[in-house]
């Protein structure tokens, strides 16, 4: 089945939503973006909460836009569950259940057995989230939309969580839409991924082509390029080009006509350390086929699963992110003012050429 | 300036907790001491004795059944009103309020004036009703009118109160799942907001069986048990009242039993 999202606007007041296109087929498509970016609005217009100023939104063919949410047959799980309050959670199941067998067998595959007896308030929150989609699945709906089905979790709930929704929507023969402004739940969940802003969507793809090759600027920063550097093409070289990015000249496997002023997006996952006489590093502005150059650490900060390393390259003229996995952290014993080698692999530069529309957003 | 009490060091400052406890304590007693004295001034033979004379008979019966009607007339038409001021926002949803308020704010007397307008013999209304055969003033429908005049709002403010505690994210859920607006309505609105409605439906009641003053100006025959107390002190004295005056006061606190153990109490404290 696919539902269809097209030219859908709807105007609040402060706030324009639209017009937003989208195809999702039996995929999961995550919506990424921050809050006030008009998410939930998609969601609601999509299940016929709201009401769309324009636009059409088919389901199998089946235009939705005027009929009511109950004859849609889109499932919509709520932020924090929104379930029943007077009901236990088994009733909240078979609110939508056609018989018990079917309340058993979600209880089964959702691991609820323990919930089932109790009311929402006794439930913890990872609970409800499961008795939620639970709930929803259990009007068998010929699509999916899950409105920041992690974000109310700690930490261990939800990725456990994270994993079981993973293999669910593999199993599920229908759209799914999962909103979310977590990057990191975006990328695990989504077959594709959407990044809205401002009511409009900014870029549409699979997750890794969305991560590394970002359309804007707004997108780089948001999946998590925090390094975006100002620069210009200089000339071609070999299969790449030349970017001159303060007195620095990087190699980039990229196709931009030489003379067009860029933004240098890396991400701080693509940036790699090592000791400084690790290979002999080219202190020269041109800096050689592999964009290695000397750098000096400004700070770091720990965050759990890896290290976020500040470097200063080309005496402080600019400033660059790595993310440093533990082990080659503690292997390069990294501290403020260390120096270290900086490598930027060629092939992970990604370059924004400025006269890019800010917003492909046709309405923007 | 709410400083503990210090035997160690005297001061002349007055404890706040204790000036509050004496002030509250003199309006309480304000309020009972009257509602204990009435139950004294009587012998209880003797109101029991009282009470079975026919006049009070006939208004206690006039009473309940006229609040009885009242109350269900005030719910039929005032839920749906309820739910849609609950749900809506805007200029039109506060003015519409406001009209709705405006029985609760208007004195009683002048409530019975402006229906008089409308329902009394002489104009085309009540002119058009009692030529068909039921007159609307003099009659149990102008108890009737009277009451739901006054008591109505009560059901329409409480029950908005109670319909807007539910999350609206619950109806849209419901209705997400397959189910209609009338489906969602039964087991989802109305069981989350029935404390809260019945808290209204319980008020109006109470205010329909305590209604004296638009319906004297309306309905004045067939007496209901306010207008017997008024009928009995003027005619006979204080003493006379009494019988019916303790049968309201029985009524009230009925009312508010009912409201502490069923209804949600719309003064009580959130649970």
């Amino acid at each position: 089945m696919r539902l269809d999202v097209s030219g859908l606007r709807k105007a609040y007041a402060g706030f324009e939503f639209g017009p937003v296109d989208l195809t999702v087929d039996d995929e999961v498509l995550a919506v990424l973006g921050p809050s006030g970016s008009g998410k939930t609005t998609l969601l609601s217009l999509v299940a016929g909460i709201a009401v769309p100023d324009a636009g059409s939104v088919t389901l199998g063919g089946r235009e939705l836009v005027g009929r009511p949410p109950e004859q849609r047959r889109v499932g919509l799980v709520f932020q924090e569950g929104a379930l029943f309050p007077h009901m236990t959670a088994r009733k909240n199941v078979a609110y939508a259940a056609d018989d018990d067998d079917r309340v058993a067998d979600l209880a089964e595959l959702l691991e609820l057995d323990d919930a089932l007896d109790r009311r929402p308030a006794a439930l913890s929150g990872g609970e409800r989230q499961r008795v939620a989609l639970a709930r929803t699945l259990a009007a068998d709906p010929d699509a999916l939309l899950l409105d920041e089905p992690l974000s109310s979790l700690d930490a261990p709930i939800r990725t456990r969580l994270r994993d079981d929704l993973h293999d669910l929507f593999a199993s599920l023969d229908v759209p799914v839409v999962c909103v979310t402004h977590d990057r990191r739940t975006a990328t695990a969940l989504g077959a594709r991924l959407a990044v809205v802003r401002d009511g409009g969507v900014e870029q549409v793809g699979e997750p890794s082509a969305v991560i590394d090759r970002p359309a804007t600027e707004f997108v780089a920063r948001f999946t998590g390029t925090e390094n975006l550097l100002a620069g210009t093409v200089t000339r071609r070289d070999g299969d790449g080009v030349r970017v001159r990015v303060a007195d620095l000249s990087l190699r980039a496997t990229a196709s931009v006509e030489p003379g067009t002023a860029v933004t240098v997006c890396v991400h701080p996952s693509r940036v790699e350390l090592d000791a400084p006489d690790a290979a002999d590093p080219s202190d020269a502005p041109d800096a050689g086929e592999s964009n290695a150059v000397v750098g000096t650490v400004v700070r770091w900060l720990n965050e759990g699963s890896e290290y976020r390393v500040e470097v200063e390259l080309d005496d402080g003229s600019l400033g660059l992110t790595a993310a440093v996995r533990p082990p080659t952290f503690d292997r390069l014993a990294v501290d403020a003012g260390s120096e270290l080698r900086v490598v930027i692999p060629p092939e992970s530069i990604h370059l924004l050429a400025d006269d890019t529309p800010a917003s492909m957003d046709p309405s923007a | 300036m709410a400083t503990r009490p210090n035997a160690a060091t005297p001061s002349l400052e007055l404890d706040w907790g204790s000036v509050a406890l004496a002030l509250g304590g003199v309006l309480l007693l304000y309020y009972l001491a009257p509602v204990v004295s009435l139950f004294l001034a009587v012998p209880p033979g003797d109101v029991l004795t009282r009470l079975s004379d026919p006049t009070v008979v006939d208004a206690a019966t006039t009473s309940l059944l006229s609040a009885s009607a009242t109350t269900v007339v005030s719910t039929a038409f005032g839920l749906p009103l309820a739910y849609w001021l609950a749900r809506t926002e805007g200029l039109r949803a506060r003015l519409v309020l406001a009209v709705v308020v405006l029985p609760l704010v208007l004195p009683p007397t002048v409530g019975g004036i402006v229906l008089l307008t409308v329902f009394g013999p002489g104009a085309p209304v009540g002119a058009a009703a009692d030529a068909a055969g039921v007159p609307l003033t003099r009659s149990f429908a102008g108890v009737v009118l009277a009451q739901t005049f006054v008591a109505s709002p009560f059901v329409v403010v409480t029950a908005k109160a109670a319909f807007e505690g539910v999350d609206r994210r619950l109806e849209h859920a419901s209705r997400s799942l397959g189910k209609s607006r009338w489906a969602t309505a039964r087991r989802v609105t109305l069981p989350l907001a029935g404390p809260g409605i019945l808290a209204g439906v319980t008020l109006a009641f109470a205010r329909a069986m305590g209604e004296f003053g638009a319906t004297m100006m309306v309905a004045y025959y067939p007496r209901t048990m306010p207008v017997q107390i008024w009928v009995a002190f003027q005619a006979l004295g204080l003493d006379s009242a009494y019988p019916v005056a303790i049968l309201l006061v029985v009524v009230a606190v009925g009312a508010l039993a009912v409201l502490d153990v069923v209804a949600s109490n719309p003064w009580g404290r959130e649970t």
